[in-house]
C-alpha cells in the first residue's frame, strides 16, 4: 500500500457530496478518501485538472460464457487491434470483445474503475469468476439472469412466493453474484421448445407455467425488494428491438408498481411503429414516465456508429439480426437457466434504423431531467465499445459537436425524432460525473463509489480540462484505483488486482432440500457441485444488504 | 541502382521482414537497408543481420537465397518490382496493393492474404490458402493477380471478392470455397469440393471434375470471355493451348445452398 | 483395504469430455489408491483404479534425477533463451495450471498451442466461420427430440453419453427417455454405438462433407440429383425423410467426433454441420456439439480465448497474441522444424505425433510434465512428474459444453501438481526476461 497522498489544486466534480468544480484537496490513505493528512504527506497537483470519482459502468458484458464465445469467435475483430505486453502488463486483444486483461486496462485507461457484468447464467458464474479473476485494475460483479429459471417459475405457477423469494436469495448466493437480472422474462420456453418462436406480449400467458411475463417481473420485484439487495432487479424487457415496444416498456415500468426497478439499455426499448415496419421514436414518451417515477433508473445503451457485438441473453433478439446480416450466429441454450445469442453487427449512419437508434438514445438523454436515474451506458458491446465512451460524452457535452453528426447521418430518421427540435441542452462536467458515476453508483448501492467524500474508495479519476471533451475523457492524466495511482501522466505505470463486488443475501437454508430434487432430475451437473466456492473469490468485498446495513 | 539483398545468414527460426517491400527500400541506402529491423523468432534484429546489401535508392529489389523461413515479406507493398531469387515463406504480399511480385522458386502458404491490387508471380508451387481469407474473416484477395506456374494448396481464393488466381498445374481441395467473386484458372485438375459456398464468380479448369451435388449442370458452350482471359493467361507464360482457346467448356452453376451466381467451366474438349 | 477409508461424494471423472461429476470414490487413504469408482463407465473405472502413486523421480535433468528446483531453473533458463519457444499440450490439466502456462507463453514471447488443435481444432475454425447453435448437455437430456451423432462412436469413446445425458436419459419435456426420441447415427461403418440408433446411415469414406451439403441444400428446398447415392452411399428418398424428420422434430441435436473433423475436409467438414444445424432453425429448434475428447479441453480453449482472445494455436513473438492454425499450431512448427524449445504438459506427442513432428522434438530441448513415464517425457532434457489433475488436485474443468466444474481430491500426491511446477517458472521466467510480476497464489 503506498503512503497517504493529497491531491492539491484540481477542480473536484463530487456530486454525490455537492461539490460542482471547486478546488479542494482530497487526502487519501489506506486506498480511501480521509477528511485530513499530516502536512508532510506526498503530493500530487492537479492544477488545471479536473477531478472526478472513478467511472461505474452499471451494464456492460466483460467477462463470462457468451463474451468468451464471442471472443473467440471473431479473430478478425482482435487482429488489428493488438495489445502488447509492457514490464507492468499482460498482453492481450482488443476489437469489440477484447480479452480480460485488455479489458480491465482499457476500462482503467478511461478512468473507469468498476464495471459491471449484465448477464450471466448462474452455470456460468465459475467460469465468469475466473474471467474475473484475469481481468485486472478495475472492481467487478456480475449479475445472474433468473427471469427464464424453470425452477423458480415452477414456484410462481404455485404461488408460493415466499419460497420463491428464498430461491432467489439463495441462486444470488451460490453463485456470488451482485443482482438479478430478467432477460425477455417468459420468452426462453417458446424459443427452445417451440420452434424458435417468442413471447412478445407482457400479459400473455407461458402455457408452460402458466404465468405471464408481468407476473415474473412483478414477482421478482417484489423478492429483490424484499430482500434489501443493494441494486433492484435490473430487467431487458421483452421485445427488444421491435418498432412498437414501448407500450412493453412503459407497462414492465408499471408492473413495478413503485418499487425501485432499474431498466437495461432502455434506448433498445423506446420504440414507436408497427411492429415488422420501420421504428419511430417514442423517446420523449419513455423519458417522460422516467422523469414522472422516481421508482425507476435506467441505463440508456446508446448506439455508436462502427463495429459491434451483439451478444444477449435475449436469443430471438439476436436470431432476428441474424437474419438481417447473414453474419455467422451463435445461439447457447443454458439448461434450466437461460441462454444467449451472438452476432456481429456493424452501425451505420446511413441506415434509417441505425440513425434512429443513435437518435432516440440522445433524446433519452437530453430529456431526462434527474441525471441521477439515467446513467451513460452503451451495453458494450451491442449498441458499441465502451471505448466510445468519450465520443459519446463529446456529443452529450458539445452541441455545435452534435448538431454536426446529427447532419451527417440518415436525415429522415432524424426527422422523426425532436432532436431538431431546439434541444440545445450541454451536459455540465458535474452531469457527466453524475451520469458516469455518481449516479450507477447510488443504483448500484455502492455507498463507498462514485463520491469523493471520506471513507469513500480512493478510485479517482483526474483529466487534464480540454476544450475537446472528447480528448479529454479519452485519456485521463492519472487514474488512482484503491489509492494507488495505476495511470500516471496518461500511461498505465502498474498493475493491480480489483475486487470482485457480490452479495450475500441471507436465506432459509430449506429451500436448498426444495431445490435438490429438481437438480437430481433436470440438470446434467451434481447439486453439490453447483454453488460456487470460496476459492474461486480473489480479492473480493461482500456488499451488505440494506437490511444488513441497518443492524 | 537497383537493390539486391544476398542472404548471408540463413535464420534459425522463423523471420519476419514485412520491411523487404520495394517502395519501403527505394527511399534508402544501403545503411538505411541494413539497419530496417526484422523480427528473428521474438528477437528484434536487422535486414543486416541476414542481408548483404548491394545498391539502394531504387524501385526495383532483388532478393537472392532461400527464403523459405522469411515470411511476411512485402506486406503492404504498393508498387515496384520484387525478385524472390529463391524460395519464400508464409504471408507473401499482405494486404499488397500495386506493383508486382515475382518469386523463382516455390512459395508457402497465404500467397497474397487480403491483396487488393498489383501481381505475385510465382515459377514454383506455392502452399496452401492463396489469395484467401484469413480465419474468421469473410474476405480474401479484393483484386490484383496471382499467377502461379506450379500447383497449389487447398483453399485457393477463399471469400476472394475481386482479381485473378491462375495455376498452371493442380489445385487442391476447396479451391474456391466461399468465393465472392473473381475468377479463378486452373490450367491443370481442380481439387475436390471446389466452388463449395461460393456466391459469384468463375472457376475455371482445363480437365473435368467432379463437382458438389449443389451444382446444376447448365449447357456445354463456348464462352467468348474465356478466349480473352485464356489468351492473356498465355502471354503471362502459362501452357495454354490452342484447343482450350476454341474448346467448348461444360457449366456448372452453383452453389445453390448460397446466392447460386457462380459458375464452374470444366473444358469438354 | 485398510482401515482408513475415505468416501468422495460428487467426485469428477476427468477422463472424457462428458467429466461426470456424480462419482461416488472409495479412497483408500493408506494404500493411496481409488478401490471403487461407483457410477463411473468402464473407461472411468480404469482411469480410477489405475492411479495410485508412481516410484518416479520428482524431476529429471538428461535423464537424471535432480530436484525440482534445479529443473526449474533449467526449464525456465531453455525457455528464456528461445527464440521460438513453443507450449503444447494443456488439455488434461486444471484451469488453473492453464492460466499459469499462457501467462508463461507471454512471457517467453512464445507460441502456445492445446491439443485442440489435433482433435476438434477444425471445428473451431469453422466455429469462427458459421458460428455454433448450441446447448448445455442438460438441455439435451431436457428437451431433444431428435438426436444425431456424426463421425464418432460415443458407446466406446464417451461411454456415458448416451445413459446420462442424450439418449436414454429421461428429462423435462422427454419423461419416457429413449422412447421420445429419434437417434440417427451417421458413420462410415457400423460402429458399437449403431444399435442405440433408429436410424443408420452409412455415409462413404470422405464423404461427410457431400453428404452434409446435400441436407443443407435440401432443408433450403433445393432440388437434389438422385446421383447422390452414388457420391455418398445415401439414398436421396433416405436425405429427404431424414431432413423431413430434422424439420419437424422440436428441439434437435447434432453431435459430431473426430470422424468428421480429422478426415479430408477438416474444418469444412465442421463447419458444414454447423450451417445445417444454423439452416435448420429457419424451421426449429436446433443445436450442434462437437464430441470432445480430452477431460479438460475445453477448459485450455475457453482460457486460451479469455487471456488473448484465441482458442489454441496462438503466438507471442511480437509481444501480443497472434492467431493462425497451420502456422502457429504445435505439429505445423514442429514439422517445419520451427520451433528451438518445447514445454509439454500433460500430453504425449512423441507417442502420437508424425514422425517428421517428433524428430524436430528429438532435435530441441524439451520440457515435460506428466503424471507418468511417457515417450516424451523420456526424451526431454527436463521431466518433471506431477500429482493427477481431480486424483491429486483440486481446481476446474470445464465439459465439452463449456460448463465448469470443480474437481474434489481424493488422496494426497508427493508429488507437485502442475500449476506448482508451472507457477515456478513462471517466476523464474520473469525474473529472466522480464514483464509482468507473478501474482501471488490465491487463498485457497
Amino acid at each position: 500500500m503506498s503512503s497517504p497522498l493529497r491531491i492539491i489544486n484540481g477542480r473536484v466534480f463530487d456530486p454525490a457530496n455537492g461539490v460542482d468544480g471547486e478546488v479542494r484537496d482530497l487526502c487519501i490513505r489506506d486506498g480511501r478518501i480521509v477528511d485530513q493528512l499530516p502536512a508532510q504527506a506526498r503530493q500530487l497537483d492537479a492544477h488545471g485538472m479536473v477531478i472526478m470519482p472513478g467511472g461505474v459502468d452499471i451494464h456492460c458484458h466483460i467477462a463470462g460464457p457468451k463474451v468468451n464465445l464471442a471472443r473467440k469467435m471473431q479473430p478478425e475483430d482482435h487482429r488489428h487491434d493488438v495489445v502488447p505486453s509492457t514490464a507492468v502488463t499482460r498482453s492481450g486483444t482488443g476489437g469489440t470483445v477484447p480479452s480480460t486483461f485488455a479489458t480491465g486496462y482499457r476500462y482503467a485507461t478511461l478512468g473507469y474503475t468498476t464495471a459491471m457484468d449484465a448477464a450471466v447464467p448462474p452455470l456460468g458464474a465459475r467460469h465468469t469468476l475466473e474471467e474475473f479473476h484475469d481481468t485486472p485494475i478495475i472492481d467487478k460483479g456480475f449479475y445472474i439472469v433468473l427471469g427464464n429459471n424453470i425452477f423458480l417459475n415452477q414456484l410462481l405457477k404455485e404461488k408460493r412466493h415466499e419460497e420463491f423469494r428464498e430461491a432467489v436469495a439463495w441462486w444470488i448466493s451460490a453463485t456470488k453474484a451482485y443482482a438479478a437480472k430478467l432477460v425477455n422474462p417468459g420468452g426462453d420456453e417458446p424459443w427452445k421448445g417451440r420452434r424458435n418462436s417468442n413471447v412478445s406480449d407482457i400479459d400473455a400467458n407461458i402455457p408452460e407455467f402458466d404465468i405471464t411475463p408481468r407476473q415474473i417481473i412483478n414477482a421478482f420485484v417484489h423478492a429483490v425488494n424484499d430482500l434489501g439487495l443493494p441494486h433492484p432487479p435490473h430487467i431487458h424487457c421483452n421485445n427488444l428491438g421491435h418498432s412498437g415496444n414501448f407500450r412493453t416498456t412503459i407497462e414492465t415500468m408499471k408492473a413495478a408498481e413503485g418499487r425501485r426497478l432499474h431498466m437495461a439499455h432502455i434506448q433498445f426499448h423506446s420504440y414507436g411503429g408497427e411492429l415488422g415496419k420501420n421504428p419511430k421514436s417514442k423517446g420523449p414518451e419513455i423519458a417522460r414516465y422516467i422523469n414522472e417515477n422516481e421508482n425507476i433508473t435506467c441505463d440508456v445503451g446508446q448506439v455508436m456508429f462502427g463495429k459491434a457485438t451483439v451478444m444477449t441473453g435475449d436469443a430471438p433478439a439476436a436470431y432476428v439480426l441474424r437474419k438481417i446480416t447473414g453474419n455467422k450466429w451463435v445461439n447457447s441454450d443454458v439448461e434450466c437457466e437461460s441462454g444467449c445469442g451472438i452476432v456481429p453487427f456493424s452501425y451505420q449512419e446511413h441506415i434509417y434504423t441505425h440513425a434512429m437508434q443513435w437518435a432516440i438514445g440522445l433524446e433519452l438523454f437530453l430529456l431526462s431531467k434527474d441525471p441521477w436515474r439515467i446513467v451513460l451506458s452503451t451495453d458494450h458491446p451491442n449498441g458499441g465499445s465502451f471505448m466510445s465512451y468519450p465520443r459519446l460524452i463529446k456529443l452529450l457535452m458539445d452541441r455545435e459537436f452534435r448538431k454536426q453528426e446529427i447532419a451527417r447521418v440518415n436525415q429522415k430518421a432524424i426527422r422523426n425524432t425532436v432532436l431538431l427540435d431546439d434541444l440545445e441542452r450541454e451536459y455540465t462536467l458535474n452531469e457527466i460525473a453524475i451520469i458516469t458515476r455518481a449516479g450507477p453508483a447510488r443504483a448500484l448501492g455502492l455507498v463507498n463509489k462514485g463520491h469523493l467524500g471520506s471513507g469513500a474508495d480512493a478510485d479517482i479519476t483526474i483529466y487534464d480540462e480540454l476544450e475537446d471533451k472528447e480528448e479529454m475523457f479519452s485519456s485521463p492524466r492519472y487514474v488512482l484505483k484503491d489509492g494507488e495511482l495505476i495511470i500516471d501522466d496518461h500511461e498505465i505505470r502498474q498493475d493491480h488486482e480489483g475486487r470482485l463486488l457480490h452479495v450475500a443475501p441471507a436465506y432459509d437454508e430449506d429451500i436448498e432440500q426444495q431445490i435438490k430434487p429438481f437438480f437430481d432430475k433436470y440438470y446434467s451437473i451434481e447439486f453439490g457441485n453447483y454453488a460456487v466456492g470460496d476459492e474461486y473469490l480473489h480479492r473480493h468485498q461482500t456488499v451488505p444488504t440494506l437490511g444488513e446495513r441497518q443492524s | 541502382m537497383s537493390v539486391t539483398l544476398t542472404l548471408h545468414t540463413q535464420p534459425e527460426v522463423p523471420l519476419e521482414a514485412e520491411c523487404l517491400s520495394p517502395d519501403r527500400l527505394a527511399t534508402l541506402d544501403q545503411a538505411g537497408i541494413a539497419a530496417l529491423p526484422v523480427l528473428h523468432g521474438n528477437r528484434n534484429m536487422t535486414v543486416g543481420d541476414f542481408f548483404s546489401v548491394d545498391g539502394g535508392k531504387d524501385l526495383t529489389v532483388r532478393i537472392i537465397g532461400d527464403l523459405g523461413r522469411v515470411k511476411h515479406v512485402a506486406t503492404g507493398m504498393s508498387g515496384g518490382h520484387l525478385i524472390i531469387d529463391g524460395n519464400i515463406g508464409s504471408h507473401l504480399g499482405l494486404g499488397m496493393s500495386g506493383g508486382e511480385i515475382t518469386v523463382t522458386g516455390h512459395a508457402g502458404d497465404w500467397v497474397g492474404p487480403e491483396m487488393g491490387g498489383g501481381r505475385i508471380v510465382v515459377r514454383g508451387d506455392a502452399g496452401h490458402m492463396v489469395g484467401s481469407a484469413y480465419r474468421g474473416s469473410k474476405v480474401g484477395m479484393r483484386g490484383g493477380e496471382i499467377i502461379v506456374h506450379g500447383r497449389i494448396g487447398n483453399e485457393a481464393g477463399n471469400g476472394m471478392r475481386r482479381g485473378m488466381i491462375a495455376v498452371a498445374a493442380d489445385s487442391g481441395d476447396f479451391t474456391g470455397v466461399n468465393m465472392i467473386a473473381g475468377s479463378i484458372f486452373v490450367l491443370g485438375r481442380l481439387g475436390a469440393r471446389s466452388g463449395a459456398g461460393m456466391k459469384r464468380g468463375t472457376i475455371v479448369s482445363l480437365h473435368d471434375a467432379e463437382v458438389l451435388p449443389t451444382y446444376s449442370y447448365a449447357a456445354c458452350y463456348h464462352p467468348v470471355f474465356l478466349r480473352h482471359y485464356l489468351l492473356r493467361l498465355r502471354q503471362l507464360g502459362l501452357p495454354v493451348e490452342e484447343a482450350h482457346l476454341g474448346g467448348r467448356y461444360r457449366r456448372w452453376s452453383g452453389d445453390s445452398v448460397e446466392l447460386n451466381r457462380g459458375e464452374i467451366l470444366l473444358f469438354a474438349g | 483395504m485398510g482401515d482408513n477409508i475415505k468416501i468422495i461424494e460428487n467426485a469428477t471423472c476427468t477422463f472424457c469430455g462428458c467429466v461426470c461429476d456424480d462419482m461416488h470414490l472409495t479412497v483408500d487413504l493408506d494404500e493411496k489408491k481409488i478401490t471403487k469408482a461407483k457410477n463411473a463407465c468402464v473407461l472411468g473405472r480404469a482411469w480410477f483404479a489405475q492411479h495410485g502413486i508412481p516410484d518416479y523421480p520428482q524431476a529429471t535433468i538428461g535423464g537424471k534425477e535432480a530436484s525440482v528446483e534445479d529443473a526449474v531453473e533449467e526449464a525456465a533458463q531453455i525457455l528464456a533463451e528461445a527464440k521460438f519457444p513453443i507450449i503444447y499440450g494443456l488439455s488434461d490439466t486444471t484451469c488453473e495450471a492453464q492460466r499459469h502456462a499462457v501467462a508463461i507463453a507471454d512471457l517467453i514471447h512464445g507460441c502456445i498451442d492445446t491439443t485442440t488443435s489435433v482433435c476438434h481444432g477444425p471445428s473451431g475454425i469453422a466455429f469462427q466461420g458459421v458460428g455454433e447453435s448450441t446447448a448445455t448437455l442438460g438441455e439435451v437430456k431436457n428437451r431433444a427430440d431428435f438426436i444425431m451423432y456424426w463421425g464418432g462412436n460415443p458407446a466406446e469413446s464417451h461411454p456415458r453419453h448416451f445413459t446420462r445425458y442424450a439418449v436414454t436419459t429421461k428429462g423435462l419435456y422427454t419423461p419416457n427417455g429413449k422412447k421420445d426420441r429419434t437417434v440417427v447415427l451417421v458413420d462410415v461403418r457400423k460402429t458399437p454405438s449403431a444399435p442405440v440408433a433408429d436410424i443408420f446411415l452409412s455415409v462413404k469414406p470422405g464423404r461427410d462433407f457431400e453428404l452434409a451439403w446435400a441436407l443443407r441444400a435440401l432443408v433450403k428446398g433445393r432440388k437434389l440429383d438422385p446421383s447422390i447415392e452414388q457420391v455418398t452411399g445415401v439414398s436421396l428418398a433416405t436425405l429427404e425423410d431424414l431432413v423431413d424428420r430434422m424439420k419437424n422434430c422440436r428441439y434437435g441435436v447434432l453431435f459430431f467426433g473426430m470422424g468428421l473433423t480429422m478426415t479430408r475436409g477438416r474444418h469444412f467438414n465442421s463447419g458444414a454441420v454447423l450451417a445445417l444445424t444454423t439452416d435448420l432453425n429457419e424451421f426449429t429448434h436446433f443445436v450442434a456439439k462437437p464430441v470432445r475428447g480430452h477431460g479438460n479441453v475445453t477448459g485450455a480453449d475457453n482460457v486460451l480465448s479469455w487471456q488473448t482472445g484465441y482458442p489454441f494455436g496462438v503466438n507471442f513473438s511480437r509481444g501480443f497474441p497472434r492467431f493462425n492454425p497451420g502456422e502457429f499450431t504445435t505439429v505445423d512448427t514442429l514439422a517445419r522444424g520451427d520451433a528451438d524449445a518445447a514445454l509439454i504438459i500433460a500430453s504425449d506427442p512423441a507417442s502420437n505425433f508424425p514422425r517428421k513432428a517428433i524428430e524436430h522434438l528429438g532435435a530441441i530441448p524439451v520440457i515435460a510434465l506428466d503424471t507418468k513415464q511417457t515417450q516424451t517425457t523420456n526424451l526431454a532434457r527436463v521431466a518433471f512428474i506431477t500429482a493427477t489433475y481431480g486424483i491429486n488436485t483440486a481446481g476446474t474443468v470445464y465439459r465439452m459444453d463449456d460448463v465448469p466444474i470443480t474437481l474434489r481430491k481424493a488422496f494426497d500426491s508427493p508429488y507437485p501438481t502442475d500449476e506448482e511446477i508451472l507457477t515456478a517458472i513462471r517466476r523464474r521466467v520473469q525474473a529472466l526476461c522480464g514483464g509482468p510480476a507473478v501474482p501471488l497464489r490465491k487463498v485457497s
